[in-house]
């Protein structure tokens, strides 16, 4: 080890590589996910993601340059392929002398205390074959993944960019094998050579070619792609001209989709779509405002149980069904505008009393809110109109004539036009007046007052638009599923609508779509994923905050303050200590999407 | 709270202000709200004791039960005003940290519970139980100061309080995952059981709650000597009054802080063997809504002071056993108890409008 410093780095990397691998076979994760394939018979996501790649990225964060006395060091090829396979050699070690302690107490005691470690994961881990064989081979492979991730940070970008995207589009279309099939099957073309039918995943030979194909556009996107650039921009006939046609592009996709895709992916988009509105809703609040509201689901709540009350749900009881105390028999598009109307009275009066309420302190007060909302709603005080916790059913699916939006498809267009018109709201408030003054609130407040910025005016103001955006997001919920009860209505909907906004980025309208898609799409096409949905949250909020706080497609103002403070202490440190490794290096994910 | 802002509107400002504008609006509207509260609680208690719904025992049980939870509330409501006071943020999984303590002394007192220990020798039992709750919870809390918290001690206020909510999902769900959705059984030694009662000062109450008010004010004690007595506790007052300063004077404050958050896991592990024993279950999800109260506890009693979160406590576990059937049922709303979450929560707003310092904190206005 020539370079200083990295015996040490491939040590930690190695223990934390290792506690990855065991925290998720312990919680379940390699168990539930192992019967689904993403390619052939062999490689499931389980084996992928929990096994495969804790090795890869140790060893790839083990060998990433480092600050030697002022000066950037990058191991070498040779180095750290050999530091990589240290580290997976530490990792394949930690694992093994794990599985090796679960034997040793018997798995039946340990199963008593941990559930998941039972019989099946340790047939996963030993691959199917014997103990022995099983593990030697899956050691040997996470040495040779480790000594891969060293060789991958020590190779040029333009050696590393194909790779690394290749992979990701295999493991990518692996997961979407639920809708690309079936978008073939749809347009008539054959499918068999690229998806396996037994397995489900992609075959062997489809994911060669799609690494192929992935790793080839990158290449040359990387070389051309300024050039490709120059062409669209010319043949639209200027910059804004190829904004405007990329929208438009966007826009017919859009509408296409639900034609390609079959009846569960227009649910999901459903899904997405309402969670799309809720993300643009909380998105004013908390991104342009910077008003952290932890009950977000109590506009859900109103937008949801309005709507059921006024286009006339019914309350259930154990004499069966019952009108409601206030029975209306309004059309949905008649009621929306009430609900909306409700939304931000509701978010006034949420809002007032907190105004003059610190950033954390009003996190807790208005997640209050939320709970306040849910057990009224719930309650049977307030039985007779919203039905307790049975709730309401037969919500009537919104008819225009004859189109019944309880079809996932027209649903879908349902949803399409208002999550359109709420990011045309979002975008045109970012860029007004209004988007300025909560810009200069959020970054000062009583800098903001002084030139005459009223806090008050404008933090109500954000309560109210983002709460009626996010009740017509309710308002839909209702539409779509017809019933409602308590469980729909947790705390949980607020923090999946702020792990969306989080996610994507605060402040950024793209940001939240793509949060959306991400955190309610995967699960809803992996339905394996589920029971694990608010585990990635979770890991989510935390990894997101830590290692990359604006998101994924950052706001670039909301970027600045994220970072501001945190570059100050990083040249103040970097002063006093000199010649430490004090400089952050970015997170190896923020490569590709930058 | 004209004293919270302390910014005087701009000449220029002023001069245009009407007259509605200098009316003191938010003065008003605060004194209308506390008449109006004030109005509720006399008209709902005097039409609940006036109708005899309960009589003189059910009320003695809810206030004794209120003291027992308010002595759970008061040690999870510690963790939060400790690491409040040096870090200045809300540790949001607190309450995940008491759920670990509880689950981690589960596997144990089941085994003695099988083995027959926890009967013949209930107070080594105990003794160890509490112990080993404390170590699960004390380690949870150290690892999330170190994964979670440690990056992020210079970020901007809202990400730290993101990453503690990230952190409380994650770990719920880590539980989840380990242990299963379902609720355990939580045993209790025999002369502890539900049916064993002491009598003291006159007073009869269940033994297990005698037992969980008496921890309480053991543990309370000794985190006050702790914090006030030794060289440890004098460095964590120092870096919750300034850090930087702190550090010059030759204090530790990654050390200190992690002492913090270590004293705040051994309450909480407390806590959690109190809460498996009162309520005789644990599961997965038993830590958000006492973690939800505990903060409330902290802030109702003044967060940062160690006395106004153990008086929090106590006063919340009161308020929400006597408040719902006291209050709501002289308005005749059915199953009261099911809006416990409103009184809470109800209780934290007013708190900040009013007395945003809480009963024993300062009113300073850095706080809220």
């Amino acid at each position: 080890m020539r370079t200083p410093g990295l015996g040490r780095q491939v040590v930690r990397a190695g223990l934390i590589g290792a506690t990855a691998i065991i925290y998720c076979a312990m919680v379940g994760l390699i168990e539930q996910l192992d019967p689904r394939k993403i390619v052939g018979s062999q490689l499931s996501i389980a084996g992928v993601l929990f096994l495969g790649l804790p090795p890869i990225i140790a060893a790839y964060v083990a060998t990433r340059p480092r600050q030697v006395r002022g000066e950037e060091v990058q191991p070498g090829i040779g180095e750290a392929a050999l530091a990589g396979a240290l580290v997976g050699l530490i990792v394949a070690a930690i694992t093994m002398a794990a599985i090796g302690l679960a034997n040793l107490l018997g798995i039946d005691t340990t199963r008593n205390i941990f559930k998941s470690v039972s019989p099946t994961l340790l047939g996963i881990l030993y691959l199917h074959r014997s103990a022995v064989s099983g593990l030697a081979i899956l050691s040997v492979v996470i040495v040779l993944l480790g000594a891969f991730g060293g060789v991958l940070r020590a190779c040029s970008v333009g050696v590393r960019r194909p790779i690394v995207i290749g992979l990701s589009s295999v493991v990518g279309f692996g997961m979407l094998q639920r809708i690309i099939p079936t978008a073939m099957d749809q347009l008539g073309l054959p499918k068999a050579w690229l998806y396996s039918t037994t397995y489900l995943g992609l075959t062997w030979f489809g994911a060669v070619l799609t690494f192929a194909v992935a790793a080839g556009l990158t290449v040359l996107f990387m070389r051309k792609g300024s050039q490709m650039q120059r062409g669209i921009v010319w043949m639209t006939g200027g910059e804004r001209q190829a904004r405007t046609a990329e929208v438009i592009v966007l826009v017919v996709i859009l509408l296409l989709l639900p034609f390609v895709a079959g009846t569960i992916l227009s649910q999901i988009l459903g899904s997405v779509g309402i969670y799309v509105l809720m993300g643009l809703g909380l998105n004013i609040v908390v991104g342009y405002a910077g008003l952290l509201d932890l009950g977000y689901v109590a506009f859900f709540a109103v937008g949801a149980y309005i709507t059921g009350v006024l286009t006339g749900g019914l309350l259930i009881t154990t004499l069966g069904l019952k009108a409601p105390a206030f029975h209306g028999g309004l059309s949905f598009f008649i009621a929306l505008p009430i609900v909306i109307l409700a939304a931000a009275l509701v978010g006034v009066l949420i809002g007032a009393p907190v105004l003059r309420l610190r950033g954390d302190y009003l996190a807790i007060v208005t997640l209050g809110f939320g709970e306040i909302a849910r057990a009224l709603f719930t309650s049977d005080w307030l039985k007779d109109i919203f039905g307790g916790t049975q709730g309401l059913t037969k919500i009537p699916a919104a008819p225009i004539g004859s189109l019944d939006f309880r079809n996932p498809r027209t649903f879908y267009y349902l949803v399409l036009v208002f999550c359109i018109l709420a990011a045309y709201i979002a975008w045109r408030l970012q860029e007004s007046r209004v988007g300025r003054a909560w810009n200069a609130m959020r970054e000062d407040e009583q800098v903001a007052e002084a030139v005459g910025v009223s806090s008050t005016r404008y933090k109500l103001l954000a309560f109210a638009l983002g709460g009626a955006i996010g009740a017509v997001g309710g308002a839909l919920f209702a539409v779509q599923i017809g019933s409602l009860n308590d469980a729909s209505f947790t705390i949980l909907v607020s923090i999946t609508t702020l792990a969306i906004v989080i996610l994507g980025g605060m402040g950024s309208i793209p940001g939240v779509v793509v949060g959306a898609l991400v955190l309610i799409g995967v699960p809803g096409l992996l339905s394996e994923f589920q029971a694990y949905q608010l585990l990635v949250y979770g890991a989510v909020l935390m990894a997101v905050m830590i290692l990359r706080p604006q998101g994924l497609i950052p706001n670039v103002r909301r970027t600045r303050e994220l970072h501001e403070e945190e570059r100050a202490q990083d040249k103040w440190a970097g002063d006093l200590v000199g010649d430490e490794d004090v400089v952050a290096e970015p997170s190896p994910l923020g490569e590709g999407s930058g | 709270m004209a004293n919270m802002t302390g910014v005087q509107p701009a000449p220029a400002a002023a001069a245009s202000l009407n007259r509605y504008a200098r009316l003191p609006w938010r003065r008003i509207i605060q004194i209308a709200l506390a008449i109006g509260i004030t109005l509720f609680v006399v008209v709902g208690s005097f039409r609940t004791l006036q109708s005899n719904t309960y009589d003189a025992s059910t009320w003695k049980d809810f206030v004794i039960l209120g003291v027992a939870q308010g002595g759970i509330y008061a040690l999870i409501a510690l963790g939060y005003t400790l690491v409040y006071g040096v870090l200045r943020m809300i540790n949001f999984a607190h309450g995940e940290v008491f759920m670990f303590g509880a689950f981690g002394s589960y596997f144990f007192a089941t085994a003695y519970a099988s083995s027959g220990f926890l009967n013949r020798n209930p107070v080594v039992a105990l003794a160890i139980i509490f112990l080993v709750a404390m170590l699960v919870s004390c380690s949870v809390a150290l690892l999330l100061e170190r994964v979670a918290y440690r990056p992020l001690r210079n970020a901007p206020r809202l990400v730290p309080l993101i990453t503690a909510i990230g952190a409380s999902l994650f770990l719920q769900n880590t539980a989840f995952g380990l242990w299963g959705p379902q609720a355990r059984a939580y045993p209790v030694p025999n002369i502890l059981s539900g049916d064993q009662t002491w009598t003291i000062l006159g007073i009869t109450m269940q033994r297990i709650q005698v037992v969980v008010i008496l921890t309480a004010i053991i543990a309370v004690a000794c985190l006050s000597l702790f914090v006030s007595k030794t060289k440890a506790g004098r460095s964590i007052r120092a870096v919750a009054q300034d850090r930087e300063i702190a550090s010059l004077m030759g204090i530790d404050v990654d050390r200190t802080i992690m002492l913090t958050f270590a004293l705040g896991g051994l309450l909480a592990g407390v806590a959690g063997v109190q809460f498996g024993m009162t309520f005789g279950q644990v599961h997965p999800y038993i830590g958000f809504v006492p973690g939800i109260a505990a903060f409330t506890a902290s802030v109702l009693g003044g967060i940062g002071s160690i006395a106004g979160a153990a008086l929090g406590g106590l006063i919340l576990g009161l308020l929400e056993s006597v408040g719902p059937p006291l209050l709501l049922t002289g308005f005749h709303i059915p199953s009261p108890f099911q809006l416990k979450p409103v009184i809470t929560f109800s209780v934290l707003v007013l708190v900040l409008i009013f007395r945003p310092g809480g009963i024993l904190g300062s009113d300073e206005p850095d706080k809220v």
